[in-house]
């Protein structure tokens, strides 16, 4: 293992500290770092939660920001934060209008998220939950409840980060966060692994030739390990498996998400949108929003998600809202 | 007493307290043959904590007061059990929202939603040797009582009695859920700990109810 640590122990907090030090658009509540929030709440406004692992930036806590999100608990590396965290941010960021938590289909998030939910209701605050599960690969169509969250949710950020910014109230960006979360899917490849920090070795073991498609983003297992193939190739069977499960129509438009685990180039990400493009057009649905980066990691692991909103007219309105935050940016039109 | 009012909730959370900080030691040896031990610290904690915060807390209405007492206990204990106990006092606070006190009705209704919160939370089913297997025969007795028309000391009295005798009966179960479903066989015989933490808050309410 290769890696700039001091302690593998302090790995969260010392990042977390770097991040404080940089941007003092976030800083934390309960005198804990860990419960990451907006330093400047907007009376009245939904607030928006998130909460999850670290070992994802820019995912949970870099979508805090203008137009996005208003709060994150921050966990240990793909651990899961505690209720009581999850609680003293939900207190930090409601603003009166009530908060909405938007997190990943995984068991120890639920569990807490929930539990925080209830402890905010004793103290009168109404949450609501949208659970991201937009991984096509982790379960058939019919079980969609089982499917993981991954670099998709970052639809339901924007969608939901938009509507509460334009003003509208709990019920309202709830009902647009969950329309974004059905209209998402995604499918990802994974090429090498990654190394928890406090354990210092890979996670698992793939072959130098070999990719792995449908790994989730703690290297949970895919559907189908085999050699490397070129990149249209391999566009071309995660794109299958999305058009199989979405009907974009003709005409159709889409908001389009190329995501790199991590240790993939931003060169490579722009062949494999490339292809995704050549797709589209050839189905006749027009891309209206691409964003190519890294949005959703697992730390050095080599590999690429592609995610597609299917886009409405309000859909499309929160997409191309403006945003900004220490970790995004999008001008808007 | 003949109910119990928002003035009198925190006597019966010092009393709570009382009883977790004196049966410290009998938990955590008990917890320790098939757990973690730390259940005796948890339980000692969480009470300690919520009659802090049920004692700062001025003018609330009684359920309003449960509520923060499960609220307290979930911060300050974030273990299965401490979870499970703080599940169970914001659900049977939240039943009793809107009353003045709590009668043997109240108290069938705070138990009830205690019992399926916990259930909820815990995805546990009866038989599992868990604390629902106490919860449920409290539960029940209570609303017995309710329809009954029992006065409130003696339906805790009677609650007290069935949560004793369905604890005892914990003893014949296997467990299947948390660090004692590993030792399955050998946890039989012994009386499950989160079942005793149940049958604990039970019989000091009642102790506290019929003293009054």
């Amino acid at each position: 293992m290769k890696k700039f640590l001091n302690d593998p122990k302090d790995f969260v907090d010392e990042m977390l500290e770097g991040i404080y030090a940089a941007h003092p658009a976030v800083t934390y509540t309960n005198d804990d770092k860990r419960c990451y929030v907006t330093a400047h709440p907007k009376k009245g406004k939904v607030g928006i939660a998130t909460g999850g692992g670290s070992g994802h930036l820019p995912l949970f806590l870099g979508y805090v920001g203008d137009g996005m999100l208003d709060g994150c608990a921050v966990g240990g590396v793909f651990q899961s934060p505690s209720s009581d965290q999850m609680y003293e941010v939900t207190k930090y960021i409601d603003q009166g209008a009530g908060v909405l938590y938007i997190y990943g289909n995984y068991t120890g998030d639920i569990i807490n998220f929930d539990m925080a939910a209830e402890m905010a209701d004793v103290d009168g605050i109404r949450v609501r939950s949208v659970v991201g599960n937009d991984d096509a690969a982790s379960s058939i169509v019919g079980e969609e409840h089982k499917r993981r969250g991954v670099a998709g949710i970052f639809f339901v950020y924007k969608a939901a980060g938009a509507a509460a910014a334009e003003g509208l109230d709990l019920d309202e960006v709830t009902r647009l966060a969950d329309k974004a979360r059905l209209n998402t899917r995604t499918l990802g490849v994974a090429l090498t692994s990654c190394v928890v920090p406090e354990v210092g070795h890979a996670t698992f073991s793939l072959g130098d030739d070999d990719m792995e498609i449908g790994m989730g983003i703690h290297g949970e297992p895919g559907i189908s390990r085999r050699k490397l193939e070129p990149a249209d190739a391999v566009v071309d069977e995660m794109m299958e498996r999305i058009f199989k499960e979405q009907d974009y129509g003709t005409a159709g438009e889409v908001a389009v998400l190329v995501n790199g685990l991590g240790g993939t180039p931003r060169e490579e990400l722009y062949i494999l949108f490339r292809r995704v493009s050549q797709l589209f057009a050839a189905r006749n649905v027009k891309v209206k929003h691409v964003w190519i980066g890294e949005f959703a990691t697992a730390m050095e692991m080599a590999g690429a998600s592609i995610s597609v909103l299917k886009l409405d007219a309000e859909l499309d309105r929160l997409m191309a809202a403006p945003a900004h935050t220490p970790f995004f940016t999008h001008v808007g039109r | 007493m003949q109910a119990v009012n928002a003035s009198d909730v925190v006597g019966l959370f010092a009393a709570l307290e009382h009883t977790f900080a004196t049966q410290r030691e009998f938990l955590i040896a008990l917890d320790g043959k098939v757990g973690d031990s730390d259940l005796g610290i948890t339980m000692s904690k969480s009470f300690a904590a919520a009659h802090a915060t049920v004692a700062a807390e001025t003018a609330l209405p009684v359920g309003k007061l449960l509520g923060k007492a499960g609220l307290a206990i979930a911060k300050a204990a974030p273990s299965t059990m401490g979870t499970l106990t703080a599940t169970g006092f914001m659900r049977g606070g939240k039943a009793l929202e809107a009353a003045a006190a709590i009668g043997t009705a109240e108290m069938a209704a705070f138990w009830r939603a205690y019992r399926d919160g916990v259930q909820e939370r815990g995805k546990a089913k009866l038989g599992d040797k868990t604390v629902l297997d106490v919860l449920d025969p409290i539960a029940v007795s209570l609303e017995g009582s309710a329809a009954a028309g029992e006065p409130l000391g003696a339906a805790l009295a009677k609650a007290t009695k069935a949560a004793e005798a369905a604890l005892e009966a914990t003893k014949l179960l296997v467990a299947q859920h948390g660090k004692a479903a590993a030792f399955q066989e050998k946890s039989r015989g012994l009386q499950d700990a989160g079942a005793t933490v149940a049958c604990f808050i039970i019989t000091t309410m009642s102790t506290f109810v019929n003293a009054a």
